[in-house]
């Protein structure tokens, strides 16, 4: 067998089993899709974003989980954030001649990969036991404590892509280090440090863990924060558990709400990272 | 600041203009004159003087050929002294003495590697950025020396133009990336800001090209526009000295030609010291030239003199093409 004919039929292999590997793992992605589709679109209608969550056997929406999950996300990142960025930014710009810079950057990758229900339960403790009650707060809380990790890392990652001369250029014109970070890294960063935000506020959108032990749930219209919080992932889990027909297919119809919105967030994050580069504007 | 500025940019006191009788203007083919350099400069303070004497920097080589007898120089604008630098463990200078004339365009020429922007780093403390890196010994300017821990490096970097070897404009605006430094130091009324943005990007040869494109941002402009607008950047904020890192290096022909046209009207406002690696260049744009080799200052001597009769071997092999 000559030489050519030998690389073309490893070349056909290979790239006939790294297609195959692609379906399998694509089809699993779509079928779940699919799934979601077909059962979940039969129960969106108006009732489910106008009424609250009925109790079993009459019919009612996901207005309260929907407005809950809004407002526990929303809160979330808006702690989350700017600790986050600010910490990120403590990383590259301050830390780079400390020695605590590389302790916090492993303790937040450690951070970054607890499982949430470890924060769920670290929040009971600390802020569900000690008030007494579930509560919108410790969701809230819950949450941000898993944005942070996300906001600081990728914060950090997309600061280090801002060239050093962009810093040099603004130094030399005089410009005090928070100037240079603000007006000119930020800037270039932006983009980068947006993507962050959104891919955090997509990872917390779908958690569940957490909020069962510190929002829980709540089966009326309540928006205060102190009391417990209804919110789709906490509502998906008990109806998608519960022996009831309309329970279950409102637990579908929130099940593709939430997947939707999270697709729609990485695809808006992602492609703003794809047309606006660190450092190109 | 005044606005007063932006009219008359001159910074420096015209009555306060250096000493040689052809200081700042001297036409490419300069007159030789009948001075020899061989005095010491006087104590910085002199630079403030505007006494037309042989205020003289140091020859590094007290035996320069007889053939290359020098003009009187302009008094310093930069003095340095016993200057070491060192990256970490690395020991990037020795011992380098050097006096930049005022208003005066010096070059620093030498091979890869030989310090000659390490040199130019320590004008601004840009160095400073970096934790490992380090000076000892003296830089003056007009006197005072730069290197002193208390020295505001915000306010020498001000006074103190750079401009580096790749473009880096800011991702902001063509416009606002010339406000930017100006904002810095000064309140100025828009109509103020925008005659110095104007101003500016007049005396970088770019107006023409972007006046009707100031709000799209800085980094759509092509290479060359984009390094014109990082000097307008530069000059905007009237700084005195303006340290030049290889400008055209990354630059196609005309952008280079029009950067050293631009070099050379400059001059008559600002001191300037410019890093290349092109011989060309810097007999061209220059009117001093020091080589670096090795992290020594080998020569340090008028352009021409450098390039018709240098005083080292290790110049003649470089400038010749021996390495390098």
């Amino acid at each position: 067998m000559n030489r050519y004919l030998r690389r073309r039929i490893i070349n056909y292999f290979n790239m006939g089993v790294s297609v195959l590997t692609t379906l399998f793992g694509l089809l699993w992605l779509v079928w779940l899709l699919w799934t979601l589709l077909a059962k979940g679109l039969a129960g969106i209608d108006w009732q489910v974003f106008t009424t609250i969550t009925p109790p079993p056997g009459s019919s009612g929406g996901l207005a309260n989980a929907i407005v809950g999950s809004l407002i526990l996300t929303g809160a979330g990142v808006l702690i989350g954030t700017p600790i986050g960025i600010l910490a990120g930014t403590y990383l590259n710009e301050f830390g780079r001649r400390s020695r605590v810079a590389p302790v916090i950057r492993f303790v937040n990758d450690i951070l970054l990969s607890a499982p949430s229900i470890i924060i769920g339960v670290f929040v009971y403790e600390v802020v569900v036991r000690t008030m007494g009650h579930f509560s919108g707060f410790a969701g809230t809380l819950a949450l941000a404590l898993i944005v942070i990790p996300v906001v600081v890392r990728t914060t950090e990652d997309m600061l280090r892509l801002v060239p050093d001369s962009l810093r040099e250029a603004a130094a030399a014109l005089g410009a005090p280090q928070h100037r240079v970070i603000t007006s000119v890294v930020y800037r270039a960063a932006r983009a980068g440090i947006l993507t962050g935000v959104m891919l955090a506020l997509a990872r917390i959108s779908g958690e569940t863990a957490p909020l069962l032990f510190t929002a829980l749930n709540n089966q009326f219209w309540s928006t205060s924060l102190n009391q417990p919080m209804a919110n789709l992932p906490v509502v998906i889990f008990q109806f998608a558990m519960s022996p009831y027909d309309d329970w279950q297919q409102l637990a579908w119809a929130g099940a593709l709400l939430i997947t939707f919105s999270i697709l729609v967030l990485n695809i808006v994050a992602r492609s703003l990272l794809r047309v606006r580069r660190p450092g190109q504007g | 600041m005044p606005n007063e500025q932006a009219a008359m940019p001159h910074r420096p006191d015209p009555a306060a203009a250096p000493a040689g009788p052809d200081a700042g203007t001297a036409p490419p083919g300069r007159p030789f004159s009948l001075i020899r350099q061989t005095a010491m400069q006087p104590e910085p303070s002199a630079t403030q003087n505007p006494s037309p004497g042989p205020a003289a920097g140091r020859v590094p080589d007290e035996n320069v050929p007889l053939q290359t007898e020098s003009r009187p120089r302009p008094p310093a604008k930069l003095r340095v002294e016993r200057l070491n630098f060192y990256y970490g463990g690395f020991h990037a200078l020795h011992d380098i003495d050097l006096e930049i004339p005022e208003r005066q365009v010096t070059a620093f020429i030498g091979p890869s590697g030989c310090g000659k922007s390490t040199l130019l780093r320590t004008f601004n403390r840009i160095y400073n950025l970096y934790p490992d890196q380090r000076a000892t010994g003296r830089v003056l300017l007009d006197g005072r020396d730069i290197l002193d821990r208390n020295q505001d490096l915000n306010h020498l970097r001000a006074k103190v133009g750079m401009v580096f070897q790749k473009p880096t404009p800011f991702p902001m605006s063509v416009y606002d990336n010339i406000a930017f430094g100006v904002r810095l130091y000064e309140r100025l009324s828009r109509v103020e800001m925008h005659e110095r943005v104007e101003w500016a990007l007049r005396k970088a040869a770019l107006w023409d090209e972007v006046k009707d494109k100031l709000h799209q941002t800085g980094t759509q402009l092509s290479g060359g526009q984009q390094q014109r607008l990082c000097i307008a950047r530069s000059i905007a904020v009237k700084p005195e000295v303006l340290l030049l890192d290889e400008p055209a290096s990354a630059l196609d022909p005309i952008s280079t030609m029009k950067i050293e046209e631009l070099i050379d009207e400059l001059k008559t406002d600002y001191t300037i010291v410019i890093v290349t690696h092109n011989m060309q260049q810097a007999a061209r744009v220059s009117d001093y030239i020091a080589f670096l080799y090795l992290g020594k200052l080998v020569e340090f001597n008028e352009t021409n003199i450098v390039f018709t009769a240098p005083a080292k071997k290790e110049t003649e092999d470089y400038i010749t093409g021996r390495y390098g």
